[in-house]
């Protein structure tokens, strides 16, 4: 009988290790907290207040489109600066089709998901037949480019005062969303996106675009294309930069230029950096530090306030030092201080049997 | 369209050709010595002439001592940037070196705010009227200062051109940019020539600055985006391998640019990226470049 017990002990207990080791458990214990948090925004009344409501959100989307661009940087090598022209089309995009027809919002994303493969395999052929280092540049007038497109009057972006009034999206033609829901929604959208990133890594794709970012000689030799592979891994930050935008303006239910500069770009190339290219952790810490402490925190501090645009310096001065010390990002300080106390352990341990 | 205001948009868009082509020449000279594209060209040029306006604007200092002084700011910073930085990240790749220079955008326009504080500054034009004249039974004109703009960068990129062919310093930048350790070891100061080529791009960008703010008056944060932009551009279409080629790269895309704006204002900068991007596509390495092997 006790032999018994324990064995069923064994089983249920390898069972537990079975969910709790997935590497999606963890997203899904996050995913669960965020909902949480919303949850009690909307049934307690002021304990969380609208702004860090609407900050995270905001970090949420900005998220997504920084998992796509750790794909071009952190697995393909290359750095974009469009990342914010990339979401003020998908915006666009989604706005006028929520605004003219109230869609489902699968639809609005299959469309969106179209413009960006479209727009990423031209730009992204031109640019990278040459050289890697060509995409930044090209990108950077791109975004120029569209930001002047953006600001000249026409009924698709309305000019410098934006689109504005967009109705809530609607979920399989029945669901009318509402500004609480349409944070449940960007949740799933991330979730899902979590997903995609984390399979993708691990497929022979991430494989091919890790090996080339090491050494493009070798990868080569071994038969990747180079050009395949960066083509994929930019058309995927466009991809996930554009549905970004579709969240952002169901949510903001407005878009105008002035959001979609230069600076938006950067900063995204900062949380990414920042967080750590290479692991969906570091780039979910790198956007709270950026995006979310900027919204939730500095933007509030009176010295910030004064000076647009200043609380920046610190997304400045830790990409420089970070790619400088510590290229790994700041996900990889914890595994430090994990291996540091793990051998801490282990030497008095030694210290002990000797 | 007659031939007449075709010559006149070219003549209207020489000085934008001018402030170009020195902004161009310190990314050339910045590629060539320490191997990356340098986003905050703009930027570094921005605190010459925030500085040149602050001083002569608000403290009253002589117009022409305060433009020197903001022109050795930018010098400063430039050699600050490669002292403290890029002389220590040699061993990240171009890409990394890229996104260092795209953080110290990010540093200096934050900065910006807090030291010159955010009211909008003015710059007078160094020369007032327009300079008429007749070519071939047609009546043209330029901006006395835009005159003054293209003759002064001429002046400055000859005397650059010449440094480069015929002083030490010419000759220890090109031997930095054939191979920067071997031009170290046959005894040549790289760490001074990079410090150097990354002040000089520095003031060059402080001049093509503060050239720009006397033509249009205006002095704010984002001024130097386009010259930015328009500069990478330039390389790209004449081939970073070269010197003279982005800066007829530089010449060309203002020119241009003015002349299709005549036809189509809405489109003008599309259609001109377009070609350029069209030209890279059949040359990769740019109308005067050279293919470079590259050793596994």
């Amino acid at each position: 009988m006790e032999n018994y017990k324990e064995e069923l002990k064994d089983i249920r207990k390898q069972q537990v290790n079975k969910v709790v080791k997935n590497p999606l458990f963890s997203f899904v214990i996050l995913v669960v907290v965020l909902a949480f948090f919303q949850i009690l925004y909307m049934t307690t009344d002021g304990l969380i207040s609208l702004t860090l409501s609407k900050a995270l959100a905001q970090t949420l989307i900005y998220t997504i489109v920084a998992m796509g661009f750790s794909l071009l940087l952190g697995y393909g090598g290359l750095a974009s600066l469009g990342t914010a022209g990339f979401i003020g089309v998908g915006t666009y995009v989604a706005g006028n089709m929520l605004k003219m027809a109230n869609m489902p919002f699968i639809v609005i994303l299959l469309v969106v998901v179209v413009v960006a493969v479209i727009m990423g395999s031209v730009v992204g052929f031109i640019s990278l037949r040459i050289e890697g280092m060509y995409l930044a540049i090209i990108t950077l007038g791109l975004s120029e480019i569209l930001l002047e497109m953006f600001k000249t009057p026409n009924p698709f972006t309305n000019g410098t005062s934006g689109i504005r009034g967009v109705p809530f999206p609607t979920l399989f033609n029945c669901i009318q969303l509402d500004r609480e829901t349409t944070f449940f929604l960007i949740l799933a959208v991330l979730f899902i996106m979590i997903v995609i990133t984390i399979n993708l890594i691990n497929s022979p794709t991430g494989r091919a675009l890790l090996a080339m970012k090491n050494s493009e000689s070798a990868a080569q030799a071994m038969g990747i294309s180079l050009l395949k592979y960066r083509l994929l891994a930019f058309i995927l930050a466009t991809v996930y930069a554009m549905i970004g935008g579709a969240l952002y303006v169901s949510y903001v239910r407005a878009s105008d230029p002035t959001s979609w500069t230069l600076s938006l770009s950067l900063n995204i190339l900062a949380a990414v950096i920042i967080g750590g290219s290479q692991s969906v952790w570091g780039i979910l810490l790198g956007s709270f530090v950026i995006f979310g402490l900027d919204l939730a925190v500095l933007k509030n501090i009176a010295f910030f306030n004064q000076y647009p645009g200043s609380s920046m310096i610190f997304s400045g001065v830790l990409i420089i030092l970070i790619i400088m010390f510590y290229p790994g990002g700041l996900i990889k300080l914890f595994n430090d201080i994990k291996v540091k106390l793990l051998t801490l352990k282990n030497s008095k341990v030694g210290e002990k049997n000797a | 369209m007659g031939l007449d205001s075709i010559i006149q948009t070219i003549l209207s868009n020489l000085h934008l050709a001018g402030i170009l082509a020195l902004a161009t020449m310190g990314i050339t000279l910045i590629f060539k010595t320490s191997i990356t594209t340098n986003f905050a060209q703009g930027m570094m040029a921005t605190v010459g002439v925030f500085t040149a306006s602050l001083l002569s604007n608000k403290m009253g200092i002589n117009l022409y001592f305060a433009i020197f002084l903001g022109i050795l700011s930018s010098f400063i910073i430039g050699l600050l940037i490669d002292v403290v930085i890029i002389r220590n990240a040699k061993q990240i790749n171009i890409i990394g070196k890229q996104m260092i220079t795209m953080g110290l955008v990010i540093v200096i326009s934050a900065l910006l705010p807090i030291i010159y504080g955010t009211v909008p500054f003015e710059f007078a034009r160094f020369f007032e009227g327009n300079l008429e004249f007749n070519f071939l039974s047609m009546d043209l004109y330029i901006t006395k200062n835009g005159l003054f703009i293209v003759l002064l960068s001429a002046l400055i990129l000859a005397i650059l051109f010449m440094a480069l062919k015929f002083t030490k310093w010419g000759l220890g930048v090109r031997a930095t940019a054939s191979n920067e350790m071997v031009a170290n070891m046959m005894g040549v100061n790289t760490r001074l020539i990079t410090a150097l080529s990354w002040s000089i791009a520095g003031a060059l960008g402080a001049t093509g600055a503060i050239l720009m703010a006397s033509q249009t008056g205006v002095v704010d944060a984002n001024m130097m985006i386009s010259v930015q932009v328009n500069g990478f551009m330039a390389c790209i279409l004449g081939g970073f391998s070269s010197f003279y080629g982005p800066i007829i790269g530089a010449i060309l895309i203002p020119l241009t640019k003015g002349v299709i704006a005549l036809y189509n204002s809405l489109w003008g900068s599309v259609i001109l990226y377009s070609l350029i991007l069209l030209v890279v596509l059949i040359k990769p390495v740019g109308l005067f470049g050279k293919k470079i092997a590259k050793k596994v």
